[in-house]
């Protein structure tokens, strides 16, 4: 975890930095005169978020170095990284199919492509899942709360 | 108490109980399925509410804030793996029970524990919030800027392993909540030109991403250790272990009513917690036990103690979110959203603009404790047969859910947009142990506090010496400080807890409980 720390608190320092020098200063126009500037409290939370971080890196490069056995594996497994990337894939594709064919494609894919990715083979509960779910929606909506999602 | 008449008037109607009822069942369903707890349950459910009207939508949100506390304990006394973290004690003596036969009897306890905490916990909500709110009225911006820079310090400080990454979370949620219009010169911050950004952030879209989607992702790469452990369900209740006896009920009901009163105390403080409430109830009752050395092997009075306290957090932590509208916990602050939405808004004024409808929330509170004894009595047996169902066909469902929620939100796909982005800070923020609650909390009162900061420097002249004319707005700056230094040098938030939450076996099987624990919800 000192090693996801450091890198956490870099990546954030560097960040609160481009934020503080670039971002805020061409995003965030002057105020009129007399009234207090637009920008204080998002600089005011950026220098905060910068000097934490390096607070954060100096105080794990600091603490004392513990047993390489004795450190827990890293905090982000390859299997977390991999459902983070397939899951995110599959909104690509349903956001895809919603604004190029039907929020109704994008709905089945979204379900259909969830229960494939998590391991799911047959096809029978392939389509009586997603089926299911969109028919409970449209129930729920539609006939229930009587009103339209779309 | 004639607001209260009229409150049960509104409540007790199908259309309202209906929706209570639904909101208690759905509740329970998520509390028990390991990983999905109250806060996911409620931001995903938002949207639902939209063309509900007010007292049934905020009775359903609430019901399923009581029902996810109190299914909780079906997983933790069934699979050894609390639904939420906060019903980890109950493991430590409902499972032992469970593996002896005696689940039905454990399951019944946990029930009849959380009903009785969350009842008398809604008492006192009923009967401190307004009172207070009185003096919240007589509270000016200096002061409001004071008090909420200092539940957001505390709360930073408390809900993490690392006060430093609590603060970065809660600088990072102000920061967020500073996109958009700038309320008093009108110029767009942080926009980037698009029209979408100028109203600012939604928080709906936001918490369903934070919450929800990052919980889903975790549990996706760690489908197999979780559907491995819903399928060593203990199912064996012998007839004669099913029911609590007298002398159950006679050594339960102390530590139902000590978890009551612990359980109400923490949940007032903000940041601190279900999880604190809980392991303090159930350490107070082993403590108190004439037999200590049994608790861990199955006593009853240890489910009782852990449930009640769990379940009494939730009603008495919207206290400072009623009295003065600060959220201290992430149910408080995805209520507000909510509360929002319906013509509710949280704080002192409420209770003078809309008292009947405050009148209506406090009774479908009572009701939905009422309703979640029925449906728990009655249902136990059918969601101990929920947590069985694969996650592979729970987790698309919800992922369909949270879609159609945070699109419901702008009726645009610009909120699943941002769903996503928060979705992927959400993740990394539970990996990397920054508390996203902290970030939520900060996200939500960014705007009161930038507002107040705003006139407390115009109040003040700009000249921190004019504090002394403000000694409420001083002392809360002076207990900020301590509290930097306190948990700073301490680190010391969770002492004691660590070790108990080691001593639940299963606990570390269950990514989502691992990281959940240190958390508060």
């Amino acid at each position: 975890m000192r090693r996801a720390n450091v890198m956490a608190g870099v990546i954030l320092a560097v960040f609160g930095l481009v934020m503080l020098v670039i971002v805020i200063p061409r995003q965030i126009g002057p105020g009129p005169d007399g009234m207090m500037s637009p920008s204080l409290v998002p600089s005011m939370m950026m220098i905060v978020i910068t000097a934490l971080s390096l607070i954060l890196v100096i105080s794990n490069i600091r603490a004392r170095p513990v047993d390489a056995r004795a450190e827990p594996a890293a905090p982000i497994s390859r299997d977390e990284i991999l459902a983070l990337v397939r899951i995110l894939g599959l909104f690509a594709v349903a956001l895809g199919l919603h604004l190029w064919l039907s929020p109704l494609a994008a709905g089945f894919a979204l379900v259909a492509g969830a229960q494939l990715v998590l391991g799911e083979r047959r096809p029978l509960l392939l389509i009586l899942v997603p089926a299911g779910f969109l028919g409970a929606i449209w129930l729920l909506f539609y006939k229930l709360l009587g009103t339209a999602i779309l | 108490m004639d607001y209260m008449i009229v409150g049960f008037q509104d409540v007790l109607n199908p259309t309202t109980l209906f929706w209570v009822t639904a909101g208690v069942t759905l509740g329970y369903v998520l509390g028990a399925l390991p990983g999905l707890g109250k806060a996911t349950g409620v931001a995903v459910a938002i949207p639902m509410t939209f063309y509900l009207d007010p007292t049934a939508a905020l009775g359903m949100l609430i019901g399923i804030a009581k029902g996810s506390g109190a299914g909780s304990a079906v997983s933790a006394i069934l699979l050894n793996t609390p639904g939420e973290p906060s019903s980890a004690p109950t493991a430590l003596d409902g499972y032992p029970l469970a593996r002896q036969g005696k689940a039905q009897k454990a399951l019944k306890m946990g029930l009849y524990a959380s009903v009785i905490g969350d009842l008398l916990s809604t008492l006192v909500l009923i009967m401190l919030a307004a009172p207070l709110a009185r003096y919240a009225l007589l509270i000016g911006p200096v002061e409001l800027c004071a008090i909420l820079l200092f539940s957001l310090t505390f709360i930073g400080g408390l809900s993490g392993s690392s006060m430093t990454k609590g603060m970065i979370a809660a600088a990072f949620g102000v920061f967020f909540a500073t996109i958009g219009m700038e309320t008093e010169t009108f110029v767009p911050r942080l926009s980037f030109g698009l029209l979408e950004l100028d109203d600012g952030l939604s928080l709906v879209p936001l918490a369903i991403g934070m919450l929800a989607v990052a919980e889903m992702i975790v549990q996706a790469g760690n489908i197999k250790a979780l559907d491995h452990e819903s399928a060593q369900i203990v199912d064996g209740a012998a007839r004669e272990d099913r029911i609590i006896t007298r002398d159950e009920w006679r050594r339960s009901i102390p530590a139902i009513l000590r978890g009551t009163v612990i359980g109400s105390i923490v949940g007032i403080l903000p940041g601190l917690g279900a999880s604190v409430g809980s392991f303090i109830s159930y350490g107070a009752t082993r403590k108190a036990s004439k037999t200590p050395e049994k608790f861990g092997t199955g006593m009853i009075e240890g489910v009782a103690a852990a449930e009640s306290a769990d379940n009494a957090v939730v009603p008495s932590s919207l206290i400072p979110l009623f009295a003065l509208g600060i959220p201290g916990s992430v149910i408080a602050a995805i209520l507000i959203a909510a509360f929002i939405l319906h013509g509710l808004t949280p704080g002192p004024l409420m209770f003078v603009q809309q008292p009947r409808l405050v009148a209506g929330v406090y009774a479908s509170m009572i009701c939905a404790s009422f309703i979640m004894l029925a449906i728990g009595y009655f249902g136990q047996r059918l969601f101990a047969l929920v947590i069985r169902l694969p996650l592979r066909h729970i987790i698309p469902g919800v992922l369909l859910l949270c879609s159609i929620g945070a699109y419901m939100d702008t009726n645009s796909v610009f909120s699943i947009y941002v769903m996503l982005a928060f979705a992927v800070i959400g993740f990394f923020a539970r990996k990397l142990d920054f508390s996203f609650v902290t970030f939520l909390i900060g996200f939500v009162i960014g705007p009161t506090l930038e507002l107040t900061f705003r006139q407390s420097l115009q109040l003040l002249d700009h000249r921190t010496v004019n504090l002394v004319h403000h000694p409420i707005a001083a002392a809360f700056i002076l207990l900020t400080l301590l509290t930097v230094v306190w948990l700073g040098r301490g680190n010391g938030r969770r002492v004691g807890m660590a070790p108990a939450v080691a001593a639940v076996p299963g606990l570390d099987t269950t990514p989502g409980d691992t990281t959940e624990i240190k958390r508060e919800d």
